[in-house]
This record gives C-alpha cells, sequence and structure tokens, in this order.
C-alpha cells in the first residue's frame, strides 16, 4: 500500500486533551507511504465516517490507518466504512491512540510523541498489509446449554422453541438447580417449586431438546459455529430406557442414612436416589460412594426388586461427543461455606458466628428448606438442635459479602431480598415469633422490590438493626447474638432460639476448570467475564459462547431468567445465518519451506494444523507438510512463533510487518 | 581437585581391539540386509585417506560392505543422513545406520520431530567405548591425553533400542570430567562475564556454518538465518549477526540437542558450542525435568503449555 490515509480521532476530548492530534495528523502526513493525513473531533460518527469515504476517493487512497481508540471497539466500524468506497476491508487498520496513550499519560508532550510512534507503527504495518478475503465457515445450529437451573432451563426452552436443537448437561442427577430447592420467591412469594417444575417437565418432554444429567462437560474444541464437544456421562447404574420411575428400589434399598444434600444435609436419603420427589428426569442414580453394593459387594437389593431390571451395576461412564454451533454457560453460584475455615476458599471464615459448632446457627438455603413444605419438616420452621419451634430469630446479612478484609469486596445482591422473604415466611408460619435482621444497608432496587421491604417491617413487625454482628454464643438452650446498633450508637444483645447468616453468593467451585475448558476468561472470583459489562453482557469474549445466570455474577431470579432469554437471543441470532464469516486473521504454511516437524502441530491450541501430503500428477508421494485449517485456525501466532524457520505466518502480522514496525521507531 | 589429579595421572587406557569386533560385526550384518534387500543402503564409518582416520560411506552392495569399519576415528553422527537435509541418502529407499549411543539420541529426536520413521529404518548399535577428540594423536591407544570430551562423561556406551549392537565393551577406565568442570566454570560466571565470555567467543565465528551443515536438528528446508525478507539474521560476519546466530541456534537446539558435539568438533574457529548446548540442556532438566533424546517425544516442554509448568522466571 502506497497511498496510506491516516485519520486523527479527537474522540470529542477524551483523546485530544493529553495528545495534540493536529500535529499527529502533521506528523503522519510526512511517513513514507503516506498520501493524506488529517484530524477530526469524532471519526466513528456519520460525518466522521463520509469525511473517510471521501478522503479515500478524492484521494485515490489504497491504505487507511484510522488513529483512535482501541480496534475492538471501532475496527469493524472503519472497516466498514472503508469497504463502502471499494477497498478491501483489510487494509483499514487502527492505531490505538487513546486506550494505549492519551488515557494513561498525562504529559501532553510525551503522550504525542508516543501516540506519533503508534501511528508510525501502523503506517509501517499497513504498507506492508495484504488485501485478504474474509473466510466463510458453516454453522452447525445446535447449541449447547451448561448447567441445568432455571438459568439453563429458560435459555434451552427459548432457544428450543425457535425450533432449533438443544444440548442440555447437567452435573446433578436431576435438573432444576438451586430455584428447586427454594420455599417461596421474591417479590410475589408464589412457590418455587410450583414455577419451576412446570418448566423442568417442559425441558424433558421437549422433541428438540437432548437432555444429559448426571453429566459434565469433558472436552471442549473447535470454535464458533463448530464446537465439538465431549460430555461424561456419569455412570447412573440405572438403565434410564427401562426405568420408569416407580421408586420401589429407593423404598427398599436398607442404606437410608445418607445426609439428603438437596435438603442441606437435614434429612436423609437412600443410597439409591433421586434428589427430590419432583426431579426430572424421575431416574434414580446410584450414590456409589455410599451403596453396600458397591463397598462390600453385597446387598443388590435395588436390582432385585426392580421390576423392568433396570438396575445395572456394571454401567461405566459414557462419552458422547456432540456437534454444537453455540454454548450457552449456566452454570449457577455455590453459597460461602461459613465454617471457621472453608477448604479451598481463598476468604476468611466467620468462626465467631459459631457455624458448625452451634446446631441453631444456619445458613439462608437451610431455611429455605425448613420453609419449605417439600423440605424435611414438611414446611414447619423447627430448629435443627431440638426441633423446637423459634420464637425469636434473627437473621445477619452481608455474611461474607462486602466484607474486603474477609477476601469478597462485592455485593451479593440477592440477600437482602431474601432475608426480607425469610422474614415474612417465620410470620407467616409462627405468628408469635420475631425475626430480627442485622444488616449493613437495605439494598432493594428492583420492581417492587422496595414495597417488599417495606412490607417485611412495615406489615409483617420485622426488627431491622443497621449493624454488624461482633459474636455469637451458646447459652443454655439460646444463641446469644452480641452486635450493635448504629443508628442509634448502641451495643444489642439478643437471645436467640435461632440465627439464619445470609451467606455469600459465590462462584462454583470448579468454574475456573471449565472456563480453561471453554476458553473464557473469569475474573478473580471466578465469575465469568463478559465482553462488555454495558454493550456486551451475554457475550464472553470468545466467539460463540454465552453467559446466563449467576456464573457471571450474582443474580436473583428475574435477571437471570432475563439474561438467558437473552444469550438465547444471540444464539438465535447467530443461527439465523446459515455461514458465518470470519476474520481472515489465519496462519498459513510456506509449503515449499516448511521442514513438516509439525512443531505448529504440536502448540495448536484449536487443533488447526494438518498434515497434509503433496503429490505429484501420478499420486506419488512427494513429500508431507504442515497446513493449517483456516476454518478452524484461532489467529493466535502461537505457530507462527514456534515454527524454526518461520514457515508459518500469520495473515495481518506477518514477520514482515512486525518487523517494519519495529523498525519504522 | 587432589583425587582428580590422581585420576589423570594414573595411566588409563582403552583395550582398542574390541573395536576389530564391532566392525567384523557390523559388516556381516551390513552385508546381510544388503543381501537380503532388506536396506537400499547401509549408512557406516570406510577408512579415511590417512592413517588412523575414518570417513562417512554410503554402502549399497555386500561387497562394499566389507570395507565398513567401526574404530576410534569414526566421530561423525551419522544420524545427519537420515535427515531431509541429506535428501539424495533419504531418496535411495530404507536405510541402516551405524549408531553410537549418542548417535541413538539423535535418531530419537528425529522421530519425535516426525523426520523418521523407525520402522522405516534399521539401527546397527554400536558399543563404543570412545572416540578420538579433535587434533589429538591418532597413533597413541585411546586415553585421556587423546579421547573426545564427550566421551569423558558418556553414559550411553552401550546403545539401547538398536536393531542390532556391534561389539562389546571393554574395561572402561574414569576420565577427569573436562566437560562438567567446563560447566561448572561458566555457572560460576556473573551474567556480566557470562555475557563477555560469549561475546569474545562469537566475535571470533566467520559464519562458515558448519556448525549447521553437520548438526542432525538443522534440517530446515530453509534456515531462518538465509531469509532475508525480512532479514531475521544478519548475514555477514559481525558481532550483532553473529550473536543473533548463535542464539538463534542456541534456543532452537534446546531440549532438542542431545549432545553429539558434532558442532564443536567441526568449528574451525574453536567456539565451545557444545557447552552452550549443555548449558540449555541442563536449564531444561533443572526447570522441566526434560532430557533430550532418551525416547522419541511427542512435545518438549518448550512446545508444551502445562499450568505447573516453572513460572518463577517471569518477574
Amino acid at each position: 500500500m502506497s497511498r496510506i490515509g491516516v485519520f486523527v480521532c479527537h474522540c470529542g476530548e477524551n483523546i485530544s486533551r493529553t495528545v495534540d492530534v493536529e500535529r499527529v495528523a502533521q506528523a503522519a502526513a510526512r511517513l513514507p507511504g503516506v498520501a493524506y493525513a488529517t484530524d477530526y473531533k469524532y471519526m466513528c460518527s456519520d460525518p466522521g465516517q463520509s469525511l473517510l469515504k471521501k478522503a479515500i476517493a478524492e484521494h485515490n487512497l489504497d491504505g487507511v490507518v484510522v488513529a483512535a481508540c482501541s480496534p475492538r471497539m471501532h475496527e469493524k466500524t472503519f472497516r466498514k466504512a472503508a469497504e463502502a468506497t471499494g477497498l478491501n476491508p483489510f487494509v483499514c487498520e487502527m492505531a490505538n491512540i487513546r486506550e494505549h496513550c492519551s488515557w494513561v499519560h498525562e504529559d501532553r508532550e510525551e503522550a504525542t510523541a508516543k501516540a506519533i510512534d503508534i501511528v508510525k507503527l501502523m503506517a509501517a504495518r499497513v504498507r506492508r498489509n495484504r488485501r485478504l478475503a474474509a473466510i466463510t465457515v458453516p454453522v452447525t445450529k445446535r447449541a449447547l446449554v451448561i448447567g441445568g437451573g432455571i438459568a439453563g432451563i429458560q435459555a434451552a426452552l427459548d432457544i428450543a422453541d425457535a425450533g432449533h436443537e438443544v444440548v442440555l448437561v447437567e452435573r446433578e442427577p436431576s435438573i432444576g438447580g438451586h430455584m428447586a430447592q427454594l420455599s417461596e420467591t421474591f417479590p410475589t412469594l408464589d412457590c418455587s417449586q410450583c414455577i419451576m417444575t412446570p418448566k423442568m417437565v417442559d425441558v424433558a418432554n421437549h422433541p428438540k431438546i437432548t437432555l444429559h444429567t448426571y453429566s459434565e462437560i469433558e472436552e471442549v474444541g473447535g470454535y464458533i459455529g463448530n464446537f465439538q464437544v465431549t460430555v461424561r456421562k456419569k455412570a447412573r447404574s440405572v438403565d434410564m430406557a427401562k426405568c420408569t420411575g416407580c421408586g420401589v428400589c429407593m423404598a427398599k434399598c436398607p442404606q437410608k442414612k445418607i445426609p439428603n444434600a438437596f435438603d442441606k444435609d437435614m434429612g436423609t436419603r437412600p443410597a439409591i436416589y433421586v434428589p427430590f420427589p419432583q426431579a426430572v428426569p424421575n431416574t434414580p442414580v446410584i450414590d456409589r460412594e455410599n451403596c453396600t453394593y458397591f463397598k462390600s459387594g453385597k446387598c443388590g437389593v435395588c436390582a432385585k426388586v426392580c421390576g423392568p431390571c433396570a438396575v445395572d451395576y456394571t454401567q461405566q461412564d459414557e462419552l458422547v461427543t456432540e456437534q454444537i454451533g453455540a454454548i450457552v454457560v449456566a452454570t449457577g453460584f455455590d453459597l460461602y461455606s461459613i465454617e471457621p475455615k472453608p477448604a479451598d476458599s481463598p476468604i476468611q471464615g466467620y468462626g465467631e458466628f459459631g457455624y458448625g459448632t452451634i446446631p441453631d446457627v444456619i445458613d439462608g438455603m437451610t431455611f429455605e428448606r425448613l420453609a419449605s413444605a417439600s423440605g424435611p419438616t414438611g414446611g414447619k420452621i423447627l430448629r435443627p438442635s431440638d426441633g423446637k419451634e423459634p420464637k425469636e430469630v434473627v437473621f445477619i446479612q452481608c455474611v461474607g459479602s462486602r466484607a474486603r478484609e474477609k477476601g469478597i469486596s462485592y455485593c451479593s445482591k440477592i440477600c437482602c431480598m431474601y432475608t426480607a422473604k425469610h422474614t415474612m415466611l417465620y410470620k407467616h408460619k409462627v405468628h408469635d415469633g420475631q425475626a430480627y435482621v442485622f444488616f449493613m444497608d437495605a439494598r432493594t432496587p428492583g420492581k417492587n422490590y422496595d414495597e417488599f421491604w417495606r412490607r417485611a417491617i412495615e406489615e409483617e413487625e420485622a426488627v431491622y438493626i443497621r449493624g454488624m454482628v461482633s459474636r455469637l454464643y451458646q447459652k443454655g438452650d439460646k444463641v446469644v447474638v452480641m452486635g450493635s446498633d448504629i443508628s442509634v450508637g448502641i451495643q444489642v444483645e439478643i437471645e436467640a432460639d435461632l440465627v439464619v447468616l445470609a451467606t455469600a453468593v459465590q462462584a462454583r467451585k470448579g468454574a475456573d476448570t471449565l472456563a480453561q475448558k471453554l476458553g473464557i476468561s473469569y475474573d478473580k472470583y471466578n465469575f465469568y467475564s463478559e465482553a462488555h459489562a454495558k454493550l456486551k453482557p451475554v457475550e464472553c469474549a470468545t466467539a460463540g459462547i454465552y453467559l446466563a445466570g449467576a456464573c457471571q455474577g450474582p443474580k436473583d431470579i428475574p435477571d437471570t431468567v432475563s439474561q438467558a432469554s437473552a444469550a438465547a437471543a444471540k444464539v438465535m441470532t447467530l443461527f439465523a445465518k446459515d455461514q458465518l464469516e470470519r476474520e481472515p486473521i489465519v496462519a498459513r504454511v510456506n509449503e515449499r519451506f516448511c521442514a513438516a516437524c509439525f512443531a505448529c502441530k504440536k502448540v495448536c491450541p484449536y487443533g488447526a494444523v494438518e498434515e497434509k501430503e503433496i503429490r505429484d500428477r501420478q499420486g506419488n508421494l512427494i513429500r508431507v507438510v504442515a497446513s493449517v485449517n483456516p476454518g478452524v485456525c484461532g489467529g493466535c501466532g502461537t505457530c507462527q512463533a514456534t515454527c524454526p524457520s518461520k514457515s508459518v505466518e500469520l495473515d495481518g502480522y506477518t514477520d514482515e510487518q512486525v518487523m517494519a514496525m519495529i523498525e519504522a521507531l | 581437585m587432589i583425587d582428580l589429579a590422581k585420576k589423570i595421572e594414573a595411566p588409563a587406557t582403552i583395550d582398542i581391539t574390541a573395536y576389530a569386533g564391532a566392525t567384523e560385526a557390523i559388516r556381516a550384518e551390513a552385508a546381510k540386509l544388503l543381501t537380503e534387500g532388506a536396506v537400499a543402503a547401509v549408512i557406516g564409518y570406510i577408512p579415511g585417506r590417512r592413517n588412523g582416520t575414518a570417513i562417512p560411506a554410503i554402502v549399497t552392495s555386500p561387497e562394499k560392505a566389507q570395507e565398513l569399519i567401526f574404530s576410534p576415528a569414526c566421530v561423525n553422527n551419522l544420524a545427519l543422513y537420515l535427515t531431509r537435509a541429506k535428501k539424495e541418502v533419504k531418496g535411495k529407499g530404507r536405510l541402516a545406520v551405524v549408531a553410537k549411543g549418542c548417535d541413538m539420541r539423535a535418531l530419537a529426536g528425529l522421530m519425535g520431530e516426525s523426520q523418521l520413521k523407525r520402522e522405516d529404518v534399521v539401527i546397527i548399535g554400536v558399543a563404543c567405548a570412545g572416540v578420538y577428540g579433535s587434533g589429538a594423536d591418532r597413533d597413541a591407544p585411546l586415553a585421556e591425553k587423546n579421547i573426545a570430551r564427550k566421551c569423558r562423561e558418556c553414559r550411553v556406551h552401550a546403545p539401547e533400542g538398536a536393531d542390532v549392537v556391534a561389539g562389546s565393551l571393554p574395561p572402561l577406565p574414569e576420565f577427569s570430567p573436562v566437560e562438567a568442570e567446563e560447566l561448572a566454570r561458566l555457572e560460576a560466571m556473573t551474567p556480566a562475564a557470562r555475557w563477555a565470555f560469549w561475546k569474545e567467543h562469537f566475535s571470533r565465528c566467520i559464519r562458515c556454518m558448519a556448525c549447521r551443515s553437520l548438526c542432525p536438528f538443522c534440517y530446515c528446508e530453509q534456515c531462518i538465518c538465509d531469509r532475508n525478507r525480512p532479514q531475521a539474521v544478519e548475514a555477514t560476519p559481525r558481532p550483532a549477526g553473529n550473536m543473533a546466530w548463535h542464539i538463534v541456534r542456541a534456543m532452537h537446539l534446546a531440549g532438542r540437542c542431545a549432545g553429539c558435539a558434532e558442532c564443536e568438533r567441526a568449528c574451525p574457529m574453536d567456539i565451545p558450542l557444545n557447552l552452550l548446548n549443555r548449558k540449555m540442556a541442563r536449564e531444561l532438566k533443572e526447570l522441566y525435568g526434560h532430557e533430550a533424546g532418551l525416547e522419541p517425544k511427542e512435545k518438549g516442554p518448550l512446545n508444551e503449555y502445562r499450568e505447573d509448568d516453572d513460572q518463577s522466571f517471569i518477574k
């Protein structure tokens, strides 16, 4: 490219405040290969783009450098504008003088000098740009949804209702997630299972949805439109095709004393079990760790009593590979464990709250199970220690959340609302009981949320005390709560029958491992990162992967469902096309010089390098060389860095271009 | 150090008659393979024109096979002839190669890099007690003063993984570990002294590329140093280009070089190239527990990313 146009953007004042844009344009005009340079207040605006188009036509430009923001922001915008004038879009490049320069420097002189250097680099690169053609790849119109909580269920149903196939993978034996464990939901107090289970059944019955429960993601390969996902279907020990769900096995299982994790270990379940009565699918699994047959080889009662002979002790884990076009990650959250020293957690525990040592100190989810009609107490609020009805209950908010010194600085978002709900549920069940809530702030933004919280105080007589609790201890059959009321500046001591801790929402254990399999990014708390906090809240930076629900950050049910539908809409948008256009920034092998050591194949994270046989016209093999599948190549350039003879190069980032950029300085 | 001095003084020679047995076995095996037609050619050694020398030879008939020898003069690493750099040899068809224990490591490396298939080559391993050092007195028996440096600390006298093994090992005396001492000296230097040390050595380089021509791992169709668009390494023997070439060479061999020391033997300017190779090998062993050439490996540590890789060097 020998007639390059350089367009320096002021970005309002974002750039021009620290960078002398006029001087940058003047310096650019003197660069080799630059035929035209100018500056403008907003290059990305409509007049800015018109200016660019007009200059290309008037000055017969064959390359464009837009010195403005990050290419992540507007590269597409300007490439489109350049393309409209008939230029190849890939001869238009961004010189980032905003994020890389004006935003991070203060000294105007130095920042201007740096901006000139950045423009120099990009001009040197554009001079050696090749005209590239976009790559089209077919789209597999089949979505994978990981996680069968309310987020995954909603996303799966939406995508399936649009007519596309969906594979839903759930780690537990049943879909439902946390929402299935809740008693009632804010702000309307409708029964969680009543609104949840019909959706679960819809998933099971949907002709477009393939459900893999008790399954985990083993491996993810490929790229947007063309993922290959291997799912490990863990051995259920029960043949799903034969099982009728009659439940005789569960009734006859002699091992019945296993704490039921679904009920927060309050109830018990047999070794062959479904997590809860409304489970979907209603096929039990054998918990091999606790099953007498698997431990000692004796028993086998479930197999004997099973009418359709569905119990199969020899079942092995099965690996299923699915061809997938888009992935929705909806793996949800874990609740912060408040033991004195939680295992594998960077955050410190709350030993002072006596969780795990004082039996009547429980967490919010345990309270949900106590309040739930399907819970271990049949919906009666009875405290764990002696099964008595508690008359005074203290709720403590922000346990783990917003505690920088303990390791979590974020707000868990849902606790204010569910604690208000707990006080109401308690009042509805124990009319003469009194609820106290220790809180730092009440955060109730959301439709009908603040009204809900006010109702807890004004109608349901919950006593809210602004302040934190310093210590809990057992005194007789009471739990003494020592705290402060900072609004009046006094110490408070309450002798409670039950204490409920609103523990923080955390990322799922193992969220990082899954992220690494998927190749998506996550923050320091292991919550998955969206591509843009405001403008791309459901997309991952990795194309073709979308987020729904609390795996991205604490979320309540309405937000989760909205995001799940948004993610589904993104998937449908992707599936609306038969072909997908990809940037042609892919590696290319110089077959003449390739020595076929296949170091590139070994390092390629995308599995894009293949062995290609070169034959003569008679079909005799002349030699074997490496070859890059442009549809699979992710354009990372690892092969280029690895190749000892530099026989593979990344289009758009060839050695020649990069060396020219270095030399331009 | 006193103990070491004693060892040097101790009269220790290697009984060269053992090599005659290897010669016989190689001839017999080569003749058999060629007669049967199992291979198209045997790569081995024949006597050089001057006494006490040997040169590589590609033998294609059973009669010619009787000229093959093995002696302490058989210094070359014949793995070189199985690389794409020697296409005319590879083009002959299935090959047999005479390989010392040290050469076997290069063969394993080539197999790991898809350059050679095990089934495409018959390996005639040789039990080798040692070979002459460069410039050594070749009339005297193989002893402390004329044995090659690499043979002093050799751990692969008996080749492993060969199809047949020719000869047997004579009793092996202890030699002074000059290579280990040299490496220790290098490592004891301050970074500045080490830099100066290499700068001095590399400044003498005349860029004859003998080190590249002999290296079994320099099999690229076109070396990065010969590329000029863009030019990565200056081609003329000037300090900057010399330094660049030797750094490229060291980095490209890291984790691959099995220490045959052919580069050092071939260098007309006596640059201690194998010292650099050994230093790189030690780094890889310490960082990743990797040792080149013990077995054909799909991935070396430098083209593999592992979560538990040592990151402590990133500061």
